[in-house]
């Protein structure tokens, strides 16, 4: 049987499995998309873990619940927030194997330990610093789709299209099966496997990376 | 498993490639997904488009996102409205955009291929809106694009166009929602404004139309501004006050600031701001009837302030009109009754327009007759002192001008002596005499009582006499010999004792009977006549001699003396009757 699960915006459902891109415009819009999807996690009793960049990971947890709220939930190891510095960046660089090994780290002993489902989100304009390794974005966004069977998971990425342009957009549809947009969910039949989209990105033009930093707001 | 050579017709690109076959069943090849799903990031990137408003920022999700469609980029964009777009990649160059652009102008709302300096293929994409071409997306490349992705390019340039289409047709409409808001705020502010307008008026014109007078004005300016308020005449005589913190006593500019003062509102024909005050003018036209004053020290008066002061000027200048009006009515009565009865009319028709004044004409009266003038010479204005002099005082409401003189009936026992020192007052300054003719008992008499005052007046300028008011009664011997009724006897008697002085005096205009007159009068004293004559004594004492030789008089002689006084009075007395 299929395991669907709220969103957490009214009317929005997810699937067990589902690697959905989430595109908003500003801080605003943002939250109204992460604190409903963290906290409807973290009452159903899911492990959720929160990876931030444009915004303080207090603030999130201030957003999230009252403090004995939050207090329970990180003393439960149910909740697990963190700054891009500590996972996509936290070797100064970034790399797809280490930061898929991130994701493992957390969800695997989870599952497999006292949760029986884990949602992830990740506020992805740490793309857009001048960080070593950075241009790996859309092939990292693939390589999470092998990731995302092996266990009970969602995990939602987060692009800000006041910082991300034209040139990225369509590169990471192509490797999102689903695509949140203007507060709907949008199902991607088209989207490429990783080896697909590996295969034939090899024989095209990568993104140029440097080229978002270029123009972007951020 | 096989594989055959498959041809897949999407959306109008024609793809052919070796697809693998696996049990008669097709599967789909990877460069097919690889279109679709671009096509499906298309239909992303053309909501994200869709939802913006901003032109600028369309054009640049667009543009960047040409190279993700295949190996080219954006040589440039260019609307038909503004031209080369600024944040797009443009072609190199003012040449290259001028050649580029006259081949987008043959190109019309089509698209096709440019001929670009270092591009091995270009192409401009058309960008259509809703109503026809808007511009071009020209997208240069190493060697010509594939089919599909021409096509993904056709795609995204006719979504970009929509897009574009849609938030120019949004921001006119914003504009036109602003525009609308912003009448309608207009329209709001000017509806509250005439509403507050009628209010004002309203309120003002209940205070005109009740009686309540210039109390009430001042009371109704108040009440709607909040502000103490003042009715001052036009001399800046307070008439009515409304609010706190009266002043006691009311201050008073000098007459010249006053005057600047009412220059300048008029020049300017709106309230004016002056000394912590708002003073706006009570006029019909050019005739300053009050000023209606806002006292404001702070300055925080308003526009609605500045309406209900203008507007509570206008209903004073209606109300100080009215009662001018009146004035004016109740005055030119009272000029007819005077002049009738100075006139010898009836008595009958003197007693009718009295009553219309409710005025006691029965009871014993006495004529003024007041000459003077102020600082300058303004008969209007000498005439309103006098008249407001003699109801100060008391000493009359009847009145009119004749001549240069202003004649008042003064009922018997007013204070005139205090008369001419009130017309003073009230004119600043200038000059002022006053004859008192008798009293008169009865409305016919008046006539002889106006006689009387006359030549009271004149009987003091021929004596040179000193006093401001001069009443016909104290004037002695002069009184008599004017009710002589033939002057020809006392013509005669003047001749016997003066004819060959006054023959002298004509011939060589020469002074000796004003010499001897003054002489007599001071009782014989050389020293205080030649005082009063302004000579020296030795000058009197030669005229004296040439009196006594024309004359053949001996002054020493106390009956010769008595004569030639009584002569001199005589003589003094026929100029005055006769002029």
């Amino acid at each position: 049987m299929t395991h669907t699960l709220e969103l957490g915006i009214p009317g929005l459902r997810l699937t067990a499995g589902d690697h959905v891109c989430a595109f908003y415009r500003g801080p605003g819009e943002r939250d109204e998309i992460l604190i409903p999807y963290l906290r409807a996690g973290l009452v159903t009793g899911d492990k959720c873990i929160c990876v931030v960049d444009a915004v303080e990971p207090r603030q999130v947890l201030s957003a999230l619940g009252s403090e004995a709220e939050v207090n329970g939930w990180i003393s439960d190891t149910q909740l697990e927030l963190r700054a891009s510095t500590e996972a996509y960046l936290r070797s100064g660089r970034f790399c797809t194997e280490e930061m898929l090994a991130f994701w493992e780290d957390f969800v695997g002993p989870a599952v497999t330990g006292k949760f029986t489902f884990a949602r992830s989100v990740g506020e992805m304009t740490w793309a857009l610093r001048q960080a070593p390794g950075v241009d790996e974005l859309i092939g990292y966004e693939s390589e999470l789709n092998r990731f995302l069977p092996r266990y009970p998971q969602v995990i939602l990425c987060l692009y800000d299209l006041e910082r991300f342009g034209g040139e990225i957009i369509i590169d990471i549809v192509k490797t999102h099966p689903r695509i949140l947009l203007g507060g709907m969910v949008v199902d991607n039949p088209n989207y490429l496997e990783p080896d697909e989209f590996l295969a034939i990105r090899s024989r095209s033009a990568p993104v140029d990376i440097q080229h978002v930093y270029d123009h972007s707001a951020g | 498993m096989s594989s055959a050579a498959r041809s897949v017709d999407i959306a109008g690109s024609r793809l052919t490639t070796d697809v693998p076959v696996a049990d008669g069943a097709a599967k789909v090849d990877p460069l097919l997904r690889d279109q679709l799903s671009n096509l499906r990031g298309l239909l992303v990137l053309s909501m994200v488009m869709t939802e913006s408003t901003d032109e600028r920022q369309i054009l640049d999700l667009a543009t960047r996102a040409v190279p993700s469609l295949g190996r080219c980029h954006v040589a440039g964009v260019r609307l038909v409205n503004s031209g080369w777009h600024a944040t797009s990649p443009p072609c190199a160059g003012p040449d290259l955009r001028v050649a580029v652009g006259a081949q987008l102008h043959q190109l019309g709302g089509g698209g096709g291929m440019l001929a670009i300096q270092n591009e091995q293929w270009a192409w401009a994409f058309p960008l259509r809106g809703l109503e026809g071409p808007i511009g071009h997306l020209v997208v240069g490349a190493p060697e010509e694009p594939s089919g599909s992705e021409q096509f993904l390019l056709r795609v995204l340039a006719q979504q970009t166009g929509v897009a574009l289409a849609n938030a120019w047709l949004h921001t006119k409409e914003r504009a036109t929602a602003q525009q609308l808001a912003a009448a309608n705020t207009a329209l709001a502010q000017t509806i509250r404004a005439l509403e507050r307008s009628t209010a004002i008026h309203d309120q003002l014109t209940r205070v005109a139309v009740s009686g309540e007078g210039q109390e009430g004005i001042a009371r109704a300016v108040h009440k709607l501004t909040g502000f103490p308020v003042a009715v001052e005449d036009r001399y800046g005589n307070l008439r009515a006050w409304a609010g706190p913190n009266r002043p006691e006593p009311y201050p008073k500019d000098p007459q010249a600031r006053r005057e600047q003062m009412l220059r300048r509102a008029l020049r300017e024909d709106r309230p004016i701001r002056e000394a912590g005050r708002l003073l706006a003018i009570a006029r019909p036209r050019e005739d300053v009837l009050g000023v209606l004053v806002l006292v404001d020290p702070g300055g925080t008066a308003g526009e609605q302030e500045l309406v209900a002061l203008e507007h509570g000027a206008t209903v004073l200048a209606m109300e100080l009109a009215r009662l001018r009006s009146l004035a004016d009515t109740e005055l030119r009565v009272r000029r007819e009754l005077v002049d009738h009865l100075l006139g010898g009319g009836d008595e009958e028709g003197a007693l009718a327009l009295a009553q219309m004044l409710d005025y006691d004409l029965e009871r014993p009266h006495q004529v003024l007759v007041v000459e003077g003038r102020g600082r300058r010479r303004d008969e209007d204005a000498f005439f309103h002192a006098v008249r407001r002099a003699a109801r100060d005082v008391g000493a009359g409401v009847l009145l009119m001008a004749r001549g240069r003189a202003i004649v008042v009936l003064s009922p018997t026992g007013a204070p005139f002596d205090r008369l001419c020192g009130a017309v003073l007052a009230e004119l600043g300054g200038g000059t002022c005499r006053i004859g008192v003719g008798g009293v008169c008992e009865r409305p016919s008499e008046f006539p002889r009582s106006y006689r009387e005052a006359q030549f009271a007046l004149k009987m003091q300028a021929i004596a040179k006499g000193v006093a401001q008011v001069v009443q016909f009664d104290a004037l002695g011997v002069y009184r008599l010999l004017s009710e002589v009724p033939d002057t020809a006897g006392v013509e005669r008697f003047v001749r016997s004792w003066l004819g060959a002085l006054l023959d002298y005096d004509a011939r060589r205009n020469s002074e000796l009977v004003d010499t001897l007159t003054e002489y007599l009068k001071c009782g014989g004293s050389y020293d205080t006549a030649a005082q009063s004559l302004s000579v020296h004594r030795n000058t009197l004492k030669y005229r004296l001699q040439r009196i006594r030789e024309i004359s053949g008089h001996d002054l020493s002689c106390p009956e010769t003396r008595f004569n030639l006084q009584l002569a001199t009075r005589a003589w003094q007395t026929l100029m005055g009757l006769r002029s």
